[in-house]
Formats: C-alpha cells, sequence, structure tokens
C-alpha cells in the first residue's frame, strides 16, 4: 500500500505545473478595458513623449477600424476574447530609482528565485545578462555597464524611448508595421515594455543576452514589444524564456519582436516558451499570440530563430524573415509539443526578395492527448530573387490516437532559378524503438522522453548550451502522463 | 429542331432561382475562400456568358481529340448529349440513361452545375466493361460567350471495372466557361480508372469538379492532363467510404502564354487500411500560373492509412508562377503519410550531358521535359492511354518550339 500511495503522491506531484504561484505584490493597475483612456494611461505612467503617444493612438483607432475580427484562419479553437475585460497595464510597485539589487522588492527575487533565476548569482556565472520583466516593466537590468562600454544598448524598451528616441523612431514599426494584424495593433496600442538591443557597427556581443518575460497579475495581458537591430558586421545571440504562474482564467499574451539585422550582420534569437498550458480538461493556460518577424536588411545579413514551445493553451506563433538583402539567410528551427488540450498553430514564412538569398526550415511537432499541432509555414520566392534556395523539412510525431498533427504549408515561387525542397511526414513512435528501451530496462516514459529528444535534435541542437539542456529537460516533461 | 437548354429541361431557369443561383456571378467563390486564393475568378466574372444552347450547329469532333483504339465515343456539346455524334454499341456490362441532377451538393459550382445541368449523362457498370469509354465534351460557343454544364455519373457497381477518358475540347469562337461535375462511385472491388485530358483555347475557362466515393476494397486511378485554357481548375475530392480502398491520383501539366492552371485534390481517409498515392508534375513557359494544392485528411478511425502526395514543377522561362500548398490533416496515429514539393529549373548538368552527346538545345530540353512528366504519365495503367496522353505532351512542346 505504501508503494501505491508513493506513487498517487508522486503523480501528483508531476501533474502540477512546476512553475505555478502567485506572488503577493501589489500592482499599479490600469482601469479595466480599453480605451484611449487606457492608452493615454500607460504613456503617462512611462512619461514617454508625445510622438510615442500619438503613435500608441494611431494603432488604437486603427484597431477599432477592425471590429474585433480576429484572424480566424488559424487551425484553433477558443471562446471569443472580451478585450474590455482585461487590464491592460500593470506594474510592480517600487522605489522611485533603483541603485541595485538590494532595492529590489525581496518579494520579487524570491519569485526568480522559484523560477531558477538567482539574479546576484547570474551577474557572475557564465557571462549572461539579465533583463528581467516582471508585469511589464523591467525592474533590474545586470551587465548592463559592461556592455554599456561596448556599445552594447541593452535595456528596457521604455527607457529606450527617452535614451535613443531616434532608434526607436527609425525602427520600431519597421519590420511588424501598426496594421500588421489584429494581434500586432493591439500590440502597438498598449504594449507595455520589452526589450530594446542595438549592437553597433562590428562588434561580436560577447554574451547571450536574455530576458525571462512572467505574467503576474491575475487578468493581465501582457504586450511586450521587442525590438533588436545588428548593425553592420555585428552578431548576437537572444534567448527569451518564459514561466508564468497557474492560473483559471484564460490570459491573453500579445507579443510583437522585430529584428533587424543590416550588412554582414547576425541575430541569433532564441525562445524557451513554457507558459502554463492549462490542466488536462483544457481549463486555463495561457493564449499566446505573437508576432515575430525579422527582416535581413543587408546583404549577407543572417537571422535564425530557434523555438521549443511546449507551454500556452493556445499558441499562434509564425516567427518569420524578411530576406531582402542579397545573399542573406534566414532560418527556423522549432519543436512544438502539445500535449492535453493543448492546440498549436505554429509556423514561419520566409520571403526571399533578394538574390542568391537561403533558407531553412526545420519543424518538429509532437502531438499528444487531445492535441492539435499545426505547422503552418509559408516560402514565397519573388521574381527577382535569382537563385534563392529553400528546404523544408516538417516531421510530425502522434502519441495517442486522440491527437491531431497537420502540415499545411504554401510554397510561392515566381522565379525559375530559385530552388524550393518541401518535405513532411507523419508517424508514431515506433513500438520496435520502445520496445529496445523497454527491453533495457528504461520505463515507458524515460524511453518516450529519449526517442523524442532524438526525433528533436536537429532543433534543439541549435540552441544555446544553457537553454540546450533546460529544453531537454522540458521535452521530456511535457510529455509525462501521454503514454500507457 | 433541337431543344433549347433552359426553357425545356426540368431543372430550368425556375430551378436555378429556387436555388438561388442565378445570376451566376453572384454564386463563383471569392479571393477569400481559402480553397481559392491561388485562383481568382476575377477574369471570368468579367464576361457575362450566357447559358449555353445545344442548337449550335456542330457536326464534326474537333481534330485535338485523341482517337482511343477500340473505344466507344460518347459527344456532349455544350453539355448535352448528341446521340447523333455518338457511338450507340457500349458493349457488355455498361448502361446509358440519362439522370436527374441532384441538387444542392458540394460547392457552389457544383450547385450551379445542378441548376443549368440539362441531364447528367448517367453511366451505369456491371461487371467487367471490354470497351474503354472515350467522353468528348466540346464547348461551343458561337457568337456569344456561353456557359456550359456537363454533367458525368459514374456509377461502377460490385466487383465491376471499367476505362473511362475524358477529352475537353473547343471550337473557335468566343469565349465559353465550362463547369462540368463528374460523379463517380466506385462500389466494393470495383475498379475505375479515369483519364481526363484538358486541352482548350486560350481564352477559354474551365472550372471541374471530380467527387469520388471509393467503396472497401475498391480501386479508383486518376489522371489529369491540362494543356492550357485561359483559367482551368481541376478539383478531385475522394472520400474512401470502405475498408481497404485505393486511390491513385496522377496528373500532369503543361503551360505557356498566360494560362492559369489548378489542381486542387481532396483525399478523404475516413476508415482504416486505405492507401493513397498522388503524384503531380507540371512544366510552365511564357506568363502562365501554376497552382496545386493537395489536401489528404485522415480522420481519428482511419488507422493504418497509407498517404503519398508529390508535387513538382519545372521552370522552362523566366516569367511563370507557381503556387503550391500541399496539406496533411492528421488525427490518427498509427498512419505513414508524407507529402514532397520542389519547383526548380532545368539541371544545366543534365543540358550539358546531352550536348556533350551531340543533341541540340532545344531538342535536349525537350527531352528533359518529357522525361520530367514521365514520371506522372507513367502512372497511367492503361498503355493506350499512356501513349496517347504522352503524344499529347509532346504535340505541346512542337507547338511551344514552333
Amino acid at each position: 500500500m505504501a508503494v501505491t500511495r508513493e506513487t498517487a503522491a508522486t503523480v501528483r506531484d508531476i501533474e502540477q505545473y512546476k512553475y505555478g504561484f502567485v506572488t503577493d505584490i501589489e500592482s499599479d493597475m490600469a482601469p479595466k478595458g480599453l480605451s484611449e483612456d487606457t492608452i493615454r494611461f500607460i504613456s503617462a505612467k512611462k512619461g514617454e513623449p508625445e510622438w510615442m503617444l500619438e503613435w500608441r493612438l494611431k494603432a488604437y483607432r486603427y484597431w477599432l477600424t477592425l471590429s474585433d475580427e480576429e484572424p480566424t484562419w488559424a487551425k484553433l479553437q477558443f471562446p471569443k476574447i472580451d478585450y474590455q475585460a482585461s487590464y491592460y497595464y500593470a506594474a510592480p510597485k517600487q522605489t522611485p530609482k533603483l541603485g541595485s539589487l538590494d532595492e529590489v522588492d525581496p518579494k520579487l527575487l524570491e519569485t526568480y528565485k522559484k523560477l531558477g533565476i538567482p539574479l546576484l548569482e547570474q551577474q557572475m556565472l557564465a557571462g549572461v545578462a539579465v533583463d528581467a520583466v516582471f508585469d511589464s516593466v523591467s525592474v533590474a537590468t545586470t551587465y548592463k555597464k559592461k556592455l554599456e562600454e561596448m556599445g552594447v544598448i541593452f535595456s528596457p524598451i521604455s527607457e529606450a524611448v527617452h535614451k535613443h528616441p531616434e532608434l526607436v523612431k527609425k525602427y520600431l514599426g519597421s519590420v511588424v508595421p501598426y496594421s500588421d494584424n489584429f494581434y500586432a495593433t493591439l500590440n502597438s496600442a498598449v504594449f507595455t515594455d520589452g526589450s530594446f538591443v542595438y549592437i553597433p557597427k562590428g562588434l561580436r556581443c560577447p554574451m547571450e543576452l536574455s530576458t525571462y518575460f512572467r505574467i503576474n497579475e491575475k487578468n493581465t495581458g501582457q504586450f511586450e514589444r521587442t525590438l533588436i537591430i545588428a548593425d553592420e558586421g555585428s552578431y548576437v545571440s537572444y534567448l527569451e524564456g518564459c514561466t508564468a504562474p497557474q492560473r483559471d482564467e484564460n490570459q491573453l499574451h500579445a507579443a510583437v519582436v522585430e529584428l533587424i539585422a543590416l550588412d554582414d550582420a547576425e541575430i541569433k534569437y532564441s525562445t524557451v516558451q513554457n507558459w502554463y498550458p492549462g490542466d488536462a480538461d483544457g481549463k486555463g493556460g495561457i493564449f499566446n499570440f505573437v508576432t515575430k518577424r525579422g527582416a535581413c536588411r543587408g546583404k549577407n545579413s543572417k537571422i535564425m530563430w530557434t523555438q521549443v514551445e511546449t507551454g500556452s493553451s493556445i499558441t499562434w506563433k509564425y516567427p518569420s524573415c524578411i530576406l531582402q538583402g542579397d545573399n542573406s539567410v534566414g532560418e527556423f528551427y522549432s519543436v512544438a509539443i502539445t500535449n492535453n488540450r493543448q492546440q498549436a498553430d505554429t509556423g514561419t514564412k520566409m520571403i526571399h526578395l533578394g538574390k542568391n538569398t537561403r533558407s531553412k526550415i526545420i519543424s518538429k511537432g509532437i502531438s499528444a492527448g487531445r492535441a492539435d499541432n499545426t505547422y503552418r509555414g509559408l516560402v514565397r520566392i519573388g521574381a527577382k530573387a535569382d537563385g534563392a534556395r529553400n528546404y523544408t523539412q516538417c516531421d510530425s510525431l502522434l502519441i495517442g490516437d486522440k491527437c491531431g498533427a497537420h502540415t499545411i504549408p504554401y510554397i510561392e515561387t515566381r522565379n525559375p532559378t530559385a530552388q524550393t525542397e518541401h518535405e513532411a511526414t507523419t508517424s508514431k513512435i515506433s513500438d520496435d524503438q520502445l520496445f529496445y528501451c523497454l527491453q533495457r530496462g528504461m520505463t515507458q516514459e524515460e524511453a518516450v522522453s529519449l526517442i523524442v529528444n532524438g526525433f528533436c535534435k536537429e532543433v534543439l541542437q541549435t540552441l544555446p548550451m544553457e537553454f540546450a539542456v533546460e529544453a531537454q529537460k522540458l521535452v521530456g516533461i511535457s510529455l509525462e502522463g501521454s503514454v500507457g | 429542331m433541337k431543344p433549347s437548354l433552359i426553357t425545356d429541361h426540368p431543372f430550368g431557369e425556375d430551378y436555378a432561382k429556387r436555388l438561388g443561383v442565378a445570376p451566376w456571378r453572384g454564386h463563383l467563390p471569392g479571393p477569400k475562400v481559402e480553397e481559392w486564393r491561388f485562383t481568382p475568378l476575377r477574369s471570368l466574372a468579367k464576361i457575362a456568358f450566357v447559358p449555353a444552347t445545344a442548337d449550335i450547329d456542330v457536326d464534326v469532333i474537333p481534330r485535338n481529340v485523341p482517337k482511343v483504339p477500340g473505344a466507344v465515343r460518347l459527344v456532349l456539346v455544350n453539355g448535352v448529349y448528341r446521340k447523333d455524334l455518338s457511338d450507340t454499341d457500349l458493349g457488355k456490362g455498361v448502361e446509358l440513361s440519362h439522370g436527374k441532377v441532384a441538387a444542392k451538393e458540394g460547392s457552389s459550382l457544383v450547385a450551379l452545375n445542378a441548376a443549368y445541368a440539362p441531364a447528367s449523362l448517367a453511366l451505369h457498370v456491371n461487371g467487367k466493361a471490354k470497351k474503354i469509354i472515350h467522353i468528348i465534351s466540346i464547348g461551343a460557343a458561337g457568337p456569344t460567350p456561353t456557359a456550359l454544364h456537363p454533367r458525368i455519373t459514374l456509377t461502377a457497381e460490385a466487383g465491376a471495372s471499367v476505362t473511362l477518358v475524358e477529352s475537353h475540347v473547343g471550337l473557335p469562337g468566343e469565349a465559353y466557361f465550362s463547369n462540368p461535375v463528374a460523379s463517380i462511385t466506385v462500389g466494393e472491388g470495383a475498379s475505375v480508372r479515369r483519364y481526363v485530358s484538358v486541352d482548350e483555347d486560350s481564352e477559354d475557362f474551365h472550372l471541374a469538379t471530380s467527387l469520388v466515393k471509393v467503396a472497401g476494397g475498391g480501386t479508383y486511378e486518376g489522371f489529369h492532363l491540362g494543356l492550357g485554357g485561359a483559367l482551368t481548375r481541376q478539383e478531385i475530392r475522394v472520400a474512401l467510404t470502405g475498408e481497404n480502398a485505393n486511390v491513385r491520383l496522377n496528373g500532369a501539366y503543361a503551360l505557356t502564354g498566360t494560362s492559369h492552371h489548378d489542381i486542387t485534390t481532396v483525399i478523404d481517409h475516413t476508415l482504416p487500411n486505405c492507401t493513397s498515392n498522388q503524384i503531380f508534375k507540371g512544366v510552365v513557359d511564357g506568363e502562365s500560373h501554376a497552382v496545386y494544392q493537395g489536401r489528404i485528411h485522415v480522420a481519428r478511425d482511419a488507422q493504418k492509412t497509407n498517404a503519398q502526395l508529390v508535387h513538382k514543377a519545372l521552370f522552362l522561362s523566366r516569367g511563370p508562377q507557381v503556387d503550391c500548398k500541399p496539406e496533411l490533416e492528421i488525427y490518427a496515429d498509427d498512419v505513414q503519410c508524407a507529402h514532397g514539393a520542389a519547383t526548380g529549373e532545368i539541371d544545366p548538368n543534365h543540358l550539358f550531358y546531352l550536348a556533350a552527346r551531340g543533341i541540340d538545345p532545344e531538342t535536349a530540353r525537350s527531352l528533359l521535359v518529357e522525361g520530367f512528366l514521365a514520371d506522372g504519365v507513367n502512372e497511367i495503367g492503361d498503355e493506350a492511354v499512356r501513349e496517347i496522353f504522352g503524344a499529347a505532351i509532346g504535340g505541346w512542346l512542337k507547338r511551344r518550339q514552333a
């Protein structure tokens, strides 16, 4: 009996979302609902200049003309979102200016600890600078000085609006215009904070830049806005990782990420997304509607997206590359895991405009439980993209007979010298492989984790080391309870 | 005097009104419909087509209609069956009748067809048909742009087998809009082979829908050749309604000028142990636009499904556009499903290889194009038809060179 009890307890522990806790910090909230007043409130809170407010209002007025017309083409089902029932701004209360980490609310620091981001230690560790976003406002930025000395700007975007208005004005909305899509427009109107990165000419950023987003206040939609500019000949690797506390109500998340790579520049953007996926019946969980797009503006530039998507109840996300510069390269590596009642509709767009542009898409979708997992991608070769090259591989793995895996690629070619290739397969874990592992004394779950990790290897390998370790564990955790 | 199409058949104008399809232009799928995103019908909607009449004077079969050895010819002019131009001896096991057209099934184009189709050319096959059935659908607009709605129904009873060839051709005159619908039912253990060729003039429109149902153990083999027209779409929807059903759907297209050609296939696997294989290949030249959309749907119960799909397009010049959307929608786990798609131009190494053997560049290119399309054409099960379709492609290549 003792053994049974122990097993039951273990199962309970596993089933509970590891990062599901709520920190009790007083919030400075905007009035509920969305109106011009809300936007003025957000803008005033941040002491933004007039042009920024005007930009937000322009987006908001455009959003009104969309009259709640959310995109419906994705293979996703979710209840209608009441945009007037959310709070659009919540900032942790804090002392006016922080001199050092000691001044940060100890409760906040406690939260980070639970999340496994000991800021104090991390300063010393591995050369990772962490810009932690806690409910929309960056509270602590580390390693800033060191980066500043090299000319790297790594700051909250709200700060960049004040300190580097010329850069923000020039690039904000230049890849994802405010009129791009429903969620991007909403984000443009109400975005609260996010990261801003500028890498000066010829500099290879010596450390991985990293941000943790965290959704905390109840009913708070999160609207991050990230802008990364890699000037000529520079290189930067940016990490984004996410965990969120457990909630019963659906939380809306509509972020926008814009990347700009000039001549010979390279940006590597990696994401591990592990937001609350809802419980086994699909209750709760995050709605994740993200617009991520990079522009390879300069010749020989390169943008590489890597994503490991294991969380959220709804994922709507298509990190894309616009390959404008000649010889530019776009790459997309993705692992999307859906379990229970999660739904993911994710993929990429590769728009080839310049000559000899190359793109590579590797997508691995794993679907278990009653989940639906869709790859949706576009490869477009413009008439002037001589010698363009695309290779796409989409593999889906089904675990269990109640889930779905779908592949919807669009391939549009207007240039004869371009070569495009697309391959997609769908299969399940083979009984032979499972048998082999079980026979060698592994448990069913260990075996599945191992096999799935092998299936995803091509993608996980492209992650920076810090993330790769975490991601491998995540793959296993996400699929717990899906077999047997 | 021949009867006027609209007033004299039971589904005349009143019926169209009842269906709410008149005026027909309001009934065309718009560009926002996902399945039509690559094939806008703006150019079609601009022309004021009038419903076809059968009293147009046609007494010859156009020259580009191939002669299929030993085949029975059935001729439709503007969608109306012409006994005077057709063979009467269908051979054993095949019966011809004029069925009523079932209303309100499928898409808006099918409904449009149902509203205007004079009557269905219905073939009933019981047993093994000896002769190939060759249906020739002729569009003849005469002095006014004309819309025609041919309707073909084929029912193969359990264990029956039949081979059908369809040639869609046009006569000189104004532009026409052909909206043919074929309903095909393959019974248990039956086998239907259907080879369709669309070779129309560069100003003609052709939006064809094939609705195929395959029962358990049945086999359906389809081949669709497209060699032109202003705008051609061949939409093939196959539902596998029994276990161990088997579908092979292949095709080839060769386009030049400003032709727009669209192949859309939907294979619906609803039950276990069925297979489907698709190979479509095409070459594009001039300013043409090729579209391929292929959807494979595997339902929850359709375990042990094997579904494969390949589309490849070859560019012969700068100017054409190719849009491809192979789609997998899978709800069963124990399946083998894959699709592949590729585009590119003729490999210069291949040209060099042939040039080194004394073959001039034009001939070399033709050889390579023929070889490229052969992957699709070779899938045709009937040897005589394979040769005829191969020759049609050869003819297209010659016309292109000329």
